[in-house]
């Protein structure tokens, strides 16, 4: 993805950085992260624990001083001028956090009024997120799925422009992490910008437009999901379904043949290879024939995995920077796992 | 910047910690009531005849035996070095209110006894100074009745006042809140001051009820009694300036104590300390010797109570090597404690709305 105009981004970062300081020494919070978030959209940003995600989000939401680099929301540097955009910003950062003794209502309520708010609006959100019924409940008895929906709740009390989730669906069942990842993605239809951090990469890959790799403080990757699939910073593989007689040999065959083989539910999945046709021809020269030869579509997870697995937290920070860049492969023919086969946007 | 006091208003009262702090006065006011009655009656003529038979019995052996005790007395003080005032010589013979049980009166009379009530002579060489120490001595807050030991149940609500600040920012960092705070009004020194403000004008309503209170029960259990003394026009006015007083000290604890809370994050911590200073300036303020005057506890009560004097001992070297010390009264004005209240508080606004502004919010 070449990098978009200055006035079509929503959020962008440059060399920020942010240490904490500790008796311990300093560690290294985020390490000079160059983040561009374009306007629309919901944009995933991804990184192993421990790589600078809350830290950044903090930073741009003014809770924590950088120390060095400039940030800016919607072409306003931040955390100067952050008082002209908040309103156009919503966020949570990592779990939320409300006066535990007052109720959900009361809550969004002294939230609303510090915004000016009319408080009408408190019921609407709680509406929204499914929370009526426990509106007068101490926050403090409260589920953390029910905890999160309040979270979002109050992001929506301003109705901005961007949102920021750190982690939203962490605790929610399966019907609430379904129902925030539809939010999201209307949010984002609507042409709201939607930054979201997010562990479980199979339901990034679902909503997200575009998405920011982040490891040890960096910037590993970042661009359009099906740009980063096609890329090839993960594996691409091969299944291959054969009659039962013949697996030993096609195995020994294509191990020949340089390639990794493993046998997964009575498949070949053959990977290390960029053109599915080489297995077929060499099959067929052994006369041995696929009942099926199915290109797989590198996951995000395998995506992530590759760019980040070396990234363990407590390494030594090395200069490890890679953008991809260039036009998008055309998807091929994308096979996913039926249960990551729902809601895919853009 | 109104909008924003006027929540924070609205999140004080609705907090457990004000609502349990009216309780609080509430049975602070019970127990003072309680203690008023017990004072306020005076002796029943069950009492009073046993009091007379006591009196009586021991007049009878001061007849016999009275004079030979003093010249003891006085022949011991005079070994020693001392007059026979100060051993008390002078003041041995039995009075019929030792055998009474202690009744009070709502206000001291203007005639009490300054040796029986516990106010010594004026050991100052500087005349400007004595009169300013009679009359801190005279004030009503100073003898020994009913309305005067009500300043020491004022200082409790101050104390209220300073916990509930506390209280009120140390609860926000600690649910991590404020977090979620700042990002809708990130403008953190708007953010300190409409805490703070709200800490000080919040409090004020339970102040000046809690005293209110005080004063109404204390006077309504003498009155009960018929023992209420000379209640002048003047002893009101004073209740009326003190409780004035109150007012601004506890807005000013109330916003030392939000103060405090910013500083120290816990609120266990930052009462600790404000318990530490009040303990050692009580208990070893002595030892300061002049720079009493710079006490905390010293501001405050000569701001509460229209001036507060101490006494420190000035010992110089005699010829033969022995200290020979002379007490010295000092006056702390009313207007001198006010200021360094006032001061107290400045100065640590300033510090915590430093940090404030500087600090990582998680
Ligand atoms: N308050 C703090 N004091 C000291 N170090 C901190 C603090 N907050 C974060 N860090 C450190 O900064 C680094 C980045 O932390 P951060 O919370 O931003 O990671 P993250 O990407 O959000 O991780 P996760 O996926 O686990 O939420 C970590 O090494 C962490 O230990
Ligand atoms: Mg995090």
């Amino acid at each position: 993805m070449t990098a978009p105009v200055g006035g079509d981004l929503a959020i962008e970062t440059r060399g920020l950085r942010k240490t904490y300081r500790s008796v311990r020494g300093r560690a290294v919070g985020v390490e000079g992260l160059d983040l561009q978030v374009p306007v629309g959209g919901v944009h995933g940003f991804l990184g192993p624990n421990g790589s600078g995600k809350t830290t950044t989000i903090r930073m741009l939401l003014g809770l924590v001083r950088p120390d060095r680099g400039t940030a800016t929301i919607f072409g306003h540097p931040v955390p100067r001028r952050l008082p002209e955009v908040v309103g156009r910003v919503g966020a949570i950062v990592e779990s939320p956090k409300f006066f535990p003794a007052f109720s959900a209502r009361r809550n969004l309520s002294l939230l609303a009024d510090a915004i000016g708010t009319p408080r009408s609006r408190v019921d609407v959100v709680l509406d929204e997120v499914g929370l009526t019924g426990r509106a007068r409940d101490r926050y403090r008895t409260y589920s953390l799925g029910m905890k999160q929906r309040l979270a979002i709740a109050a992001t929506l009390l301003k109705d901005p422009d961007l949102l920021i989730f750190d982690e939203p669906t962490n605790g929610l069942d399966p019907a609430g992490i379904r129902e925030i990842r539809r939010t999201m993605r209307s949010l984002g239809d609507q042409g709201k910008t939607v930054l979201v951090s997010s562990h479980v990469l199979a339901e990034v890959e679902q909503i997200a437009d575009t998405v920011s790799i982040v490891a040890r403080g960096r910037l590993v990757a970042s661009g359009r999901v099906a740009d980063l699939l096609g890329s090839g910073a993960g594996s691409r593989a091969v299944r291959v379904r054969v009659a039962p007689d013949d697996v030993t040999i096609a195995t020994s065959v294509l191990e020949t043949g340089g390639l990794l083989v493993r046998r997964e539910h009575g498949a070949l999945l053959v990977e290390g290879l960029d053109d599915a046709g080489a297995v077929n021809r060499a099959l067929g020269e052994r006369g041995v024939w696929a009942h099926e030869l199915t290109p797989l579509q590198p996951d995000l997870e395998s995506v992530f995995l590759g760019l980040t697995q070396h990234e363990t937290p407590g390494a030594p920070t090395r200069g490890r920077r890679r953008r991809r860049g260039g036009p998008p492969d055309p998807p091929a023919a994308r096979e996913q796992p039926s249960d990551l086969a729902t809601e895919v946007g853009a | 910047m109104m909008r924003l006091l006027r929540v924070e208003l609205r999140r004080l009262w609705a907090r457990r910690v004000t609502r349990w702090a009216c309780v609080g006065i509430l049975v602070l006011a019970a127990l003072s009531t309680v203690v008023a009655y017990g004072t306020a009656r005076p002796p029943s003529p069950q009492e009073v005849a046993a009091a007379e038979g006591a009196y009586a019995a021991e007049l009878e052996v001061w007849e016999a035996e009275g004079a030979e005790q003093v010249a003891d007395c006085e022949a011991s003080a005079e070994a020693e070095g001392a007059t026979p005032q100060e051993w008390g010589c002078t003041d041995m013979e039995p009075r019929l209110d030792w055998y009474l049980p202690p009744s009070q009166t709502f206000v001291a009379d203007a005639g009490q006894d300054p040796a029986v009530f516990g106010s010594e002579s004026v050991n100052t060489d500087d005349p400007a100074t004595a009169a300013a120490v009679q009359e801190v001595r005279g004030s009503v807050w100073n003898g020994w009745a009913g309305l005067s030991s009500l300043d020491d149940l004022a200082m409790l609500l101050l104390m209220g006042a300073l916990v509930v600040g506390v209280s009120f920012v140390t609860a926000e960092v600690n649910s991590g809140s404020l977090g979620m705070w700042l990002t809708f009004e990130p403008r953190r020194q708007r953010v300190y001051w409409s805490k703070a403000t709200a800490a000080a004008i919040g409090t004020a309503p339970l102040v000046v009820a809690g005293f209110a209170l005080l004063v109404a029960s204390s006077y309504a259990a003498f009155a009960s009694f018929g023992t209420l003394g000379d209640v002048t026009g003047a002893v009101w006015a004073e209740v009326a300036a003190f409780t004035g007083r109150l007012v601004l000290a506890g807005a000013a604890l109330a916003a030392i104590g939000v103060a405090l809370g910013v500083l120290f994050k816990h609120a266990a911590a930052a009462v600790g300390v404000v318990a530490v200073v009040a303990w050692a300036s009580l208990a070893f303020g002595y030892a300061f010797g002049e720079l009493q005057r710079w006490l905390p506890t010293t501001a405050l009560t000569a701001w509460l109570q229209g001036g507060s004097v101490f006494t420190v001992e000035n010992c110089t070297p005699a010829a033969d090597g022995v200290f020979e010390c002379v007490p010295v009264d000092h006056v702390v004005t009313t207007a001198q404690g006010g200021l360094l209240l006032l001061a107290a508080t400045v100065v640590l606004t300033g510090a915590a709305m430093l940090v404030f502004r500087w600090r990582d919010v998680s």
